[in-house]
């Protein structure tokens, strides 16, 4: 046996267990989704009817589809925007400015992460609650009632306090990866930039900004995923998609199609354009925003 | 050379781990075939799956005590939880069926529905005339009349009963009964009285309705159709009947829905989820709210909360139309199935008709459980007396539900008829739109009805 050969086969065996789990539990599932898109069936019964891309098209049509939709990219641009503005903020002042007490406030920043996404939605209902809520006591001490909202009741702006929710929980998540990449850049690149002259500011876009670019990336990407996730379990806990339909985002909406209205088939459709969407999106981020890595 | 030996024997230990745990669901099978047989005198083992709602979960327990006493030869397996749904689905589709089902339909994840719609619910017919174990009576002797030839019951509307109704609750609009009087105020009978008593109401600071969720309007929406239109308007709008919803007597319910949310508690849609509901009940313990619909169970539900002093509960029935006219109190129903993919479906029919006996009754009623059974009112306290003894003072039962349709994509008749209440509150929707979303979901499902 060539010294060559061995090794392949080395490598095949140490592969093998990772590959075998991977195609059993990742891919074989993810095909039978797929499959199971284009066919009428309750999921249960042995008789399924192939149907083709008939699902595909009745979601084209369907309203509240098209609308849980919406709701999902909403809340997928706001809160990767938000959450990025303020946990980079937040992760530059602690890491560079001495702050007091900055590694209590990496620890207050971080516990939201920690917490059930249900003990969240609790939290948030008892802020957001009209007659003795949070928001609302503060905006009555301050007599700003013109503020006071049914954060929970009003159709316009609820999917926006979802928002808020999903922001919170977020924030000291990426602020600690950002501060990881940040505390990592030598300190001596702001000291050469300030004998230069450089501001803070002008030093953070100068200096931090490119150095933290490829983390930036990379959690571009987490940001789509927990979002699509952590909505549908936020919604499901606090608002059950109501009032009528107006949080309901797509992996609701595919769970009430899947189980709710007996049509397993054409919550797989959902599911297959809720992979798609996501995996593309994923895509068009990352390559609209690569840049040459800068080294140090 | 021996490295490899001890890689290829890993690797191999690892494919068997993993072929064993593939396997292991043909096992389980396996075992279940052993004991696969009817009922006689042969040994067997029945799967019951229960929804652990309101009353507990000691109640099952009990009464399985109670039937392996009476039947030795049967053992009863029983599954009980709060998400039993979630607990089951991945057993059913790996082919393990649970022999019955005690879960009632309208539950959110829909399995009762959904077993209903693929044909996967035995005819539970020959039920009724089986006699009760331990007594001489037949089942449909036991039973209260009308509660077998409904929708809920016999979702295929041909006569056939499916799921046997178990646990019977009325609904109506819950109140309380020492504010009425304290203020000296009447309890409306119709809906003109029911505005006045708004107004009233409103002086005094207090709304006059409030309701937990959307979904609690199904039973006050069937109360609405039946007082306006008869039974005949709500089996024409149940199965999804052309035109139905365009009729005067359709709108009119539509309207006073729309006319209740003028005075509608302001907070009550942000409570209106899933977390917040017993906000708005507290609503009317602390009374900020007059009525909300609701059922029997609420009293349980809300004991431990705290209340305005001297508060006692009171339910009416839905108000009339007009003087002197029809009142209605929609009955909800738990009911029982056997799934028909179940192994021991005679024995599981024979535990069935177990659960109407004297003995069986009397463990459902401890634990707060009322079936639908001749004299089981007369058994209850007085608090529960004030509930079931509904209709013996004037009001008619309302029952039923949707008629089954085979699954339609996209198109469910509660989110339009009911979920669209809170844009209906919220002032988002007008009638007229409402009326036609119900419309347009109700001309999907017609062509799909079985």
């Amino acid at each position: 046996m060539s010294k060559k050969r061995s090794r392949n086969i080395f490598i095949a065996i140490c592969v093998s267990p990772a590959v075998i789990l991977f195609t059993l539990f990742m891919v074989l599932p993810t095909i039978e989704v797929f499959r199971m898109s284009l066919y009428n069936w309750g999921g249960f019964s042995k008789t399924k009817e192939f149907v083709g891309f008939n699902n595909f098209k009745l979601l084209w049509n369907d309203m509240n589809f098209i609308q849980s939709f919406q709701n999902s990219v909403l809340l997928i641009v706001l809160v990767a925007i938000i959450t990025i503005i303020f946990a980079v903020f937040f992760a530059a002042v602690l890491t560079k400015e001495k702050v007091v007490g900055g590694n209590f406030f990496r620890v207050i920043f971080y516990i939201p992460n920690i917490l059930s996404i249900v003990v969240i939605a609790g939290i948030f209902s008892a802020v957001y609650d009209a007659k003795s809520g949070l928001l609302n006591s503060v905006f009555g001490v301050l007599k700003l009632d013109t503020f006071k909202q049914m954060w929970l009741g009003n159709q316009d702006i609820i999917i926006y306090s979802i928002a808020g929710a999903l922001i919170w929980q977020a924030i000291g998540y990426y602020m600690v990866m950002y501060m990881s990449s940040m505390a990592s850049i030598p300190e001596s690149y702001y000291e050469a930039a300030s004998l230069e002259g450089a501001g803070k500011f002008k030093q953070f876009t100068s200096i931090t900004l490119p150095l933290i670019w490829n983390n930036i990336r990379t959690t571009l990407t987490f940001y789509i995923i927990s979002t699509i996730n952590l909505s549908f379990l936020l919604v499901k806990a606090m608002t059950g998609g109501g009032p009528d339909g107006s949080t309901e985002v797509f992996l609701s909406y595919m769970y009430s199609q899947a189980y709710g209205n007996s049509t397993y088939g054409y919550g797989m459709a959902i599911g297959v354009v809720v992979f798609t969407f996501s995996f593309a999106l994923a895509a068009i981020v990352s390559r609209i925003t690569k840049r040459d890595v800068l080294e140090y | 050379m021996k490295m490899k030996k001890y890689l290829l024997a890993l690797s191999l230990g690892l494919i068997l781990v993993l072929a064993a745990c593939g396997g292991s669901s043909d096992d389980s099978k396996k075992d279940d075939g052993d004991k696969d047989s009817s009922s006689g005198d042969k040994e067997v083992t029945l799967h019951l799956a229960a929804l652990e709602s309101a009353y507990g979960a000691d109640v099952w327990k009990n009464i399985i005590k109670a039937y392996e006493g009476i039947n030795e030869n049967v053992t009863v397996d029983l599954t009980i939880a709060k998400n039993l749904e979630e607990v089951i689905r991945p057993e059913m589709q790996a082919g393990n069926y649970p022999d019955i089902f005690m879960l009632a339909t309208s539950r959110e994840e829909a399995l009762t529905e959904t077993l209903i719609k693929e044909n996967g619910v035995e005819n539970l017919s020959d039920v009724l005339t089986m006699t009760v174990p331990g007594e001489e009576v037949q089942v449909q002797d036991k039973l209260l009349d009308g509660f077998t030839d409904t929708l809920a019951t016999n979702p295929y509307d041909d006569g056939e009963m499916y799921l046997a109704p178990m646990f019977y609750s009325p609904t109506g609009l819950f109140y309380n009964a020492a504010l009425f009087e304290e203020k000296g105020w009447e309890v409306p009978t119709t809906w003109d009285e029911m505005w006045e008593l708004g107004e009233k109401a409103d002086k005094e600071g207090i709304a006059l309705f409030t309701y937990p969720i959307a979904g609690y309007f199904d039973t006050l929406i069937g109360s609405l159709l039946y007082a306006s239109g008869g039974p005949e308007l709500f089996t024409s709008a149940m199965t999804y009947e052309e035109g139905a919803w365009q009729t005067d007597e359709a709108k009119r319910v539509l309207e006073t829905v729309e006319k209740l949310s003028e005075y509608t508690h302001p907070n009550t849609v942000a409570n209106a989820n899933p977390n917040d509901f017993t906000k708005n009940q507290q609503l009317v313990l602390d009374n900020e709210a007059l009525f909300m619909p609701n059922g029997s169970w609420v009293v349980d539900e809300m004991k431990e909360a705290p209340r305005a002093d001297g508060f006692e509960w009171g339910m009416t029935a839905v108000p009339a139309f007009e003087e002197g006219g029809d009142q209605y109190a929609f009955t909800f129903f738990e009911q029982i199935w056997i799934p028909k993919e179940a192994e021991n479906i005679d024995a599981a029919k024979e535990f069935i008709s177990f659960l109407y006996s004297d003995e069986a009754s009397d463990i459902f009623l401890e634990a707060g459980a009322v079936q639908p059974i001749e004299g089981n009112v007369d058994k209850l306290d007085e608090q529960k007396k004030l509930f079931y003894g509904i209709y013996e003072e004037g009001a008619l039962p309302a029952m039923g539900t949707f008629a089954s349709t085979d699954p339609v994509p996209g198109a469910s008749i509660s989110d339009e008829l009911y979920g669209k209440v809170d844009s209906i509150m919220s002032g988002k929707l007008t009638v007229e739109g409402w009326q036609k979303a119900i419309q347009e979901v109700s001309d999907k499902l017609r062509p799909a009805m079985k």
